[in-house]
């Protein structure tokens, strides 16, 4: 058995004697429950419906599973169970679920006969997962108890009552010919007394955290069934599918025993433990011990590796991220993981048990990112009691607060001190202590909520939202078009401008020389000044530059419509960017708020001129490659602290075809919260609509002015750096002069104290900030998080997204110091020293020998740690990218929220023909839509397929692919270069389809645009350049593929094990 | 030997210079880390007081070197190599935009300097001890004989 399945969480298979294995999920936060089974990716949702149920007879002889190796995407069973919420010692037929009906039975792959499990130790799983079918199920109470399943649910139950089957399970092949095939449960000899340590751990973890959602062991004994043979009832986690990663406790244990000749339960409900009916037939070896984690078997012999890994079992995101939805169910006080991401949802209790967590521990917040329409954040007035807060440490009055003393005094969860309630704020207190007006209150109910601040938080009065725009014109802009898309798109969007009407804007255009507008209301036409002094350079007219925009609009119009011709005849070919960054910086300074900067050429002229440092081949790998990375004038840095004092953010778009520096430029943006565009090779007719829609949607996002962003914790926890683009004022205050939903940030803590002694430790993330609309507000961001003392329990609760996003912005910032190659080698041996760290906590209690382990919630470390290394800014030397593409991608890398960053490094390929051709497209739904693995493997010359990273389209068409299809999508050149082909909806169903999946991924993720590049199978080099370089499963120059990723992970991992 | 005495107390005041620049530099950062500067402030405060620094120490170097106190020179020579390579790779002032990320690092080194030019205090001192005295004795000793001939002479007459 080449490898276990990957798509098991927590993979504990727990053998027990009956057919049947249920869990149940015993916490009130019920939603976040398991099911005993496999959860298939697209019920997401799921209830937690208990019990499953499986088929009685297996013969325990040799076991035969349907390698269900075909079957991509993971495969569970669902069966549906009865069970009943409260205990009912007898059942009748009455209580009997219908189970769900689904009518795929998959188990017609060809059974083959597992060849060494039972010898290596590895045991076949078995996912049957529980379909959550009746909805009073859902709720589950409290009560541990499960039923057994009624006697009555006939044992011939259609196999359709599975949708899937998990892959890689083994199914006795007995079972294939019963109806029962569905339960694929694997036949697992167990040995009870082994797993007697496990739930009594469990159990301590329980009550550790009150709230927490734990699982109980149900156990219902029953007569062993006739032929004696153990199911493998799985752990809840071993049920996940990648969606269901990073849940903690995924892995319940909880195992029904059942068989199906039951008469009536035994009403046997053990809270803590399993129970095994001293009858259990003691079938297997060594087997009993629960496995806490995932594995993959890197060869068929333990010792011989060659045998290599079945590249399907790899794990992989095809289901995209999966928010850890435990963490806000966990604490019902807590915020969305959209602003919070910690990157274990477990705090280390000791200095000692943190240094063995070796991946980064921190949050990454978001602290504006978009919420769906139903869960906006609630505005909060305290208008007459000023805002609540603690006396000491200054948190916000959050959900976590106790009141106490009759609701006249609060604790302050992060510091312990007790306040004083202010008389406006006091309300009476229940008889469970909770305020009774607590559903008035959403700042103590809810994790985020947002304060309108009152004059005490501001320094000056609330700044009216400001663009300034600092253009190119120097030849290049014109030729390329650019100048005119951006006056274009700048007027367009000038109805949409948050914040009227005290919306300001001004200009400033540059080439040799640097040119003022003015555009007072009074006028009718813009005047235009020109100061070509660069060496002193100053302001003409310093009050008529920045202007209310609604009074002058007919002025800004016409300045906008002129400005492309205007500069038609320009044939200049220097930039005085620096002096024209002075100039914008004088005019802002009185207010502050965001320069977009349209950056064509290196600038040439002035301070800040730039040398042509060039890309050089034979700089990488020496000691100073670095340097090509870091800004190389110190004026831009200093220019960049000063907009940062005077709450200016800068954007940069740069265009041109040449070395422009943006590593220097690009600091700008970096200190200043802002964003750095790149358009290499700008033209106006390719990329005018990625550039229209960017900056469109840089101008009209909500965003928050003159902000600073601190993120308190509590005591003995300490956030000590912090990574993203923006300035740290002072050692916890981030100046962002400008933030929107496409930013986040990142921090890392330690602990202070050598030994936790609170049960929990509490995080408040707070952003001061100016809305658009000019009131000052802050938005509070809570959460909470369990003080653990096992490290097992650490790794349980991890955060990929979170963890993978901090890895990607400390490797960048490790290649503006270091080569690239140590940046990569330094992912590469936290990623072995995590996994080692894990390995060795397993080590000593299972036999581990050929098999690559990691918890459930870290099972794409491995994968996203290979394409971060294959990712555009720490890729390859100097032949892999270009060194002003490799800056800009870090500087987006470090602005990047989680969601876009894994989609960035693991990018969607998705195979479209079908879709294309099918009859109807009821089911354009984006679940339909399969993600395959990133490998070439994956691409079928006669399919076209969509490669979608966030930041670009790749449309792939294969070499066999029908002309039919071909002719109706690119029309009738569909022969000729794709580079020329332009994509546009034709008139005819395939094309129109075609735009409208397109158009809906560009919707899904609108805060870049996607600009759909063409490539047709052979077609060197854009197919290398588009596609094949950024498949990172495959093996491209020099890089490893995946497998010989996990191979050579693993050999590490051993070593000094 | 006039000028002995005389250097070193020129020896002395530069290193009192040289520890009231480094004290004042440790100060701004303190202020900073426990957040009653700004970044801003602080490091246009150190950086002003840098290169004076600097050349303080360069003078102060080349000092020894001329008049000949090779140990001193010796002693003081490592820290000037080490700013002048700071100075050299343009290290030397602090970058405001991420003085958080260096700041640890930059108050330990000014802290270890500090101590270094209280060590040299130390010394300096020691040596202003004995040449002073040696100075002062052998001034008093020379009078004493010149009065003593005087007396002698005047008994004689």
């Amino acid at each position: 058995m080449g490898t276990e399945n990957p798509n098991r969480a927590n993979f504990s298979q727990r053998p027990s004697t009956t057919p049947f294995s249920a869990s149940q999920n015993a916490s009130p936060f019920s939603s976040s429950s398991q099911v005993a089974g496999a959860v298939a990716s697209s019920f997401r949702p799921y209830n937690p419906l208990p019990s499953s149920q499986i088929p009685p007879s297996f013969s325990s002889g040799p076991l035969a599973g349907p390698e269900a190796s075909g079957f991509r995407s993971v495969h569970q069973v669902r069966l549906s169970d009865p069970a009943g919420p409260p205990p009912a010692p007898s059942y009748g037929p009455s209580q009997t679920r219908p189970s769900q009906r689904l009518p795929s039975p998959q188990f017609s792959s060809p059974a083959q006969v597992p060849p060494l499990w039972t010898s290596t130790g590895e045991r076949p799983v078995v996912a049957p997962s529980v379909r959550p079918s009746a909805g009073p199920f859902s709720s589950t109470p409290v009560s541990f108890q499960m039923q057994p399943q009624p006697p009555t649910i006939p044992l011939g139950s259609p196999p359709k009552s599975m949708n899937t089957v998990q892959r890689g399970m083994n199914v006795p092949q007995s079972s294939m010919d019963s109806p029962f095939a569905a339960v694929s449960t694997n036949l697992q000899p167990s040995s009870p007394p082994m797993r007697a340590p496990f739930p009594a751990a469990r159990g301590t973890l329980q009550s550790a955290f009150p709230g927490y959602p734990s699982q109980q062991y149900n156990a219902v004994p029953q007569t062993p069934p006739v032929n004696s043979v153990a199911f493998p009832p799985q752990q809840g986690g071993s049920v996940a599918p990648p969606p269901a990663v990073s849940r903690p406790y995924i892995g319940q244990q909880g195992s029904y025993v059942q068989s199906p000749s039951i008469s009536a339960p035994l009403g046997m409900y053990s809270q803590d433990r399993m129970q095994h009916p001293a009858s259990l037939p003691h079938l297997g070896t060594a087997q009993g011990l629960v496995e806490d984690f995932s594995s993959l078997s890197l060869g068929s012999v333990p010792g011989s590796l060659d045998g290599g890994i079945d590249s399907k079992a790899l794990p992989r995101p095809l289901d995209g991220d999966v928010e850890p939805k435990s963490f806000a169910e966990m604490y019902p006080g807590n915020c969305s993981s959209r602003y919070l991401r910690l990157s274990t949802c477990a705090m280390p209790n000791s200095q000692s048990l943190a240094s063995r967590w070796h991946l980064p521990l921190g949050a990454v917040v978001c602290p504006l990112a978009e919420a769906p329409e139903s869960e906006e954040v609630p505005i909060v007035n305290f208008l007459t009691t000023g805002i609540i807060r603690c006396r000491r440490c200054r948190t916000y009055v959050n959900p976590y607060v106790t009141f106490t003393d009759h609701g006249r005094k609060w604790r302050c969860n992060l510091c312990s001190l007790l306040n004083d309630v202010p008389g406006e704020y006091y309300a009476h207190l229940d008889a469970s202590g909770r305020r009774i007006d607590l559903d008035q209150r959403p700042e103590l109910t809810k994790g985020s909520v947002e304060f309108i601040a009152p004059a005490e938080y501001m320094v000056r009065p609330p700044m009216p939202p400001l663009y300034f725009f600092l253009i190119d014109v120097s030849v290049c802009a014109v030729r390329s078009g650019m100048l005119e898309v951006v006056a274009q798109t700048i007027k367009s969007s000038l109805d949409t401008l948050p914040g009227f009407p005290r919306t300001q804007i001004g200009f400033i255009t540059y080439d040799s020389t640097v040119h003022f507008y003015n555009i007072k209301s009074s006028l009718t036409q813009p005047q235009m000044m020109v100061v070509s002094d660069l060496d002193d350079i100053f302001v003409p007219l310093p009050d008529d530059l920045l202007v209310n925009l609604s009074e002058s609009r007919t002025v800004v119009d016409a300045f906008l419509d002129s400005l492309p011709s205007m500069f038609q005849e320009n044939m200049n070919v220097e930039s005085a960017f620096g002096p024209a960054l002075k100039a914008a910086f004088m005019v802002m300074s009185q207010l502050g708020g965001k320069l977009l900067i349209f950056q064509n050429t290196l600038p040439s002229l002035g301070a800040g001129r730039l040398r042509l440092r060039g890309d050089d081949a034979r700089v990488y790998g020496t000691e100073k490659e670095h340097t090509l990375r870091v800004p190389e004038d110190p004026f831009y840095k200093q220019m960049a602290a000063d907009f940062s004092k005077f709450q200016i953010a800068v954007n940069i778009y740069a265009f041109s075809d040449k070395y422009t520096d943006i590593a220097t430029l690009g600091t700008l943006a970096k200190y200043t919260g802002g964003q750095v565009y790149y358009y290499p090779n700008f033209v106006a007719s390719v990329h005018k609509d990625k550039l229209r829609h960017e900056l469109g949607r840089d101008l009209t996002r909500e965003t928050a002015w003159e902000a600073v962003m601190r993120i308190r914790c509590g005591r003995g926890v300490r956030f000590t750096s912090y990574h993203g683009n923006f300035m740290l004022r002072s050692t916890d205050l981030m100046a962002l002069p400008a933030v929107d939903c496409d930013k986040a940030y990142a921090m890392q803590l330690c602990l202070e104290e050598t030994l936790l002694t609170t049960d929990r430790v509490y995080f408040q993330v707070a952003l001061l900030y100016t809305s658009s609309s000019g009131e000052r507000r802050i938005r509070v961001h809570n959460a909470a998080a369990p003080v653990v003392a096992d490290l097992g329990e650490l790794y349980r609760q991890a955060d990929i997204g979170a963890i993978v996003s901090l890895l990607s912005r400390l490797a960048i910032e490790k290649s503006l110091s270091y080569k690239l190659d140590e940046a990569r080698t330094s992912v590469q041996f936290r990623i072995v020293k995590a996994l080692r760290e894990y390995r060795n906590l397993h080590a000593v209690q299972h036999r581990l020998g050929g098999r690559m382990i990691y918890p459930e919630s870290l099972k794409l470390l491995a994968l996203y740690g290979l394409a971060l290394c294959k990712s555009t800014p720490l890729r390859g030397g100097y032949p892999d990218v270009q060194l002003d593409e490799r800056c800009a991608a870090g500087y987006t890398v470090m602005a990047l929220p989680v969601k876009k960053l894994l989609k960035l490094l693991y990018p969607n390929l998705i195979r479209l023909d079908e879709y294309l051709l099918k009859a109807s497209f009821a089911d354009e739904s984006e679940n339909v839509w399969k993600r395959l693995p990133l490998s070439a493997e994956s691409l079928d010359s006669s399919g076209i397929y969509i490669y979608d990273d966030g930041f670009r389209f790749v449309l792939w068409f294969g070499r066999m692919l029908s002309p039919d299809i071909a002719r109706s999508v690119l029309g009738e050149d569909y022969a000729t270069d794709y580079s020329k082909v332009c994509l546009m909806e034709r008139d005819n169903e395939i094309s129109r389809r075609l735009m409208r999946i397109i158009k809906k991924y560009r919707e899904s993720d609108p805060s870049y645009y996607q600009l759909c590049h063409l490539v047709w199978q052979g077609e060197q080099p854009r197919e290398g350049f588009y596609l094949l370089a950024n498949l990172v499963e495959d093996q491209v120059g020099g890089t490893n593929s995946y497998a010989d990723w996990m191979l050579q992970l693993y050999r590490q991992v051993q070593q000094n094990a | 030997m006039d000028l002995e005495p005389l250097l070193w107390i020129i020896f002395f005041l530069m290193n009192m210079g040289l520890i009231a620049l480094n004290l004042y530099q440790i100060v701004s950062l303190s202020d900073l880390e426990a957040d009653y500067l700004n970044p801003y402030e602080s490091s246009s405060r150190i950086n002003h007081v840098v290169i004076p620094e600097y050349l303080l120490h360069g003078a102060f170097s080349i000092l020894f070197l001329l008049s000949g106190h090779w140990f001193f020179f010796l002693a003081t020579l490592p820290a000037a190599y080490i700013n002048l390579r700071k100075f050299m790779k343009r290290e030397h002032l602090i970058d405001v935009t991420e003085v958080f990320r260096v700041l640890s690092v930059e108050k330990k080194l000014r802290i270890v300097k500090l101590g270094f030019y209280l060590l040299l205090f130390v010394l300096v001192m020691t040596r202003i001890y004995a040449a002073g005295t040696f100075s002062v004795v052998m001034s008093v000793f020379h009078s004493d004989n010149e009065e003593l001939d005087i007396r002698s002479s005047i008994l004689e007459f």
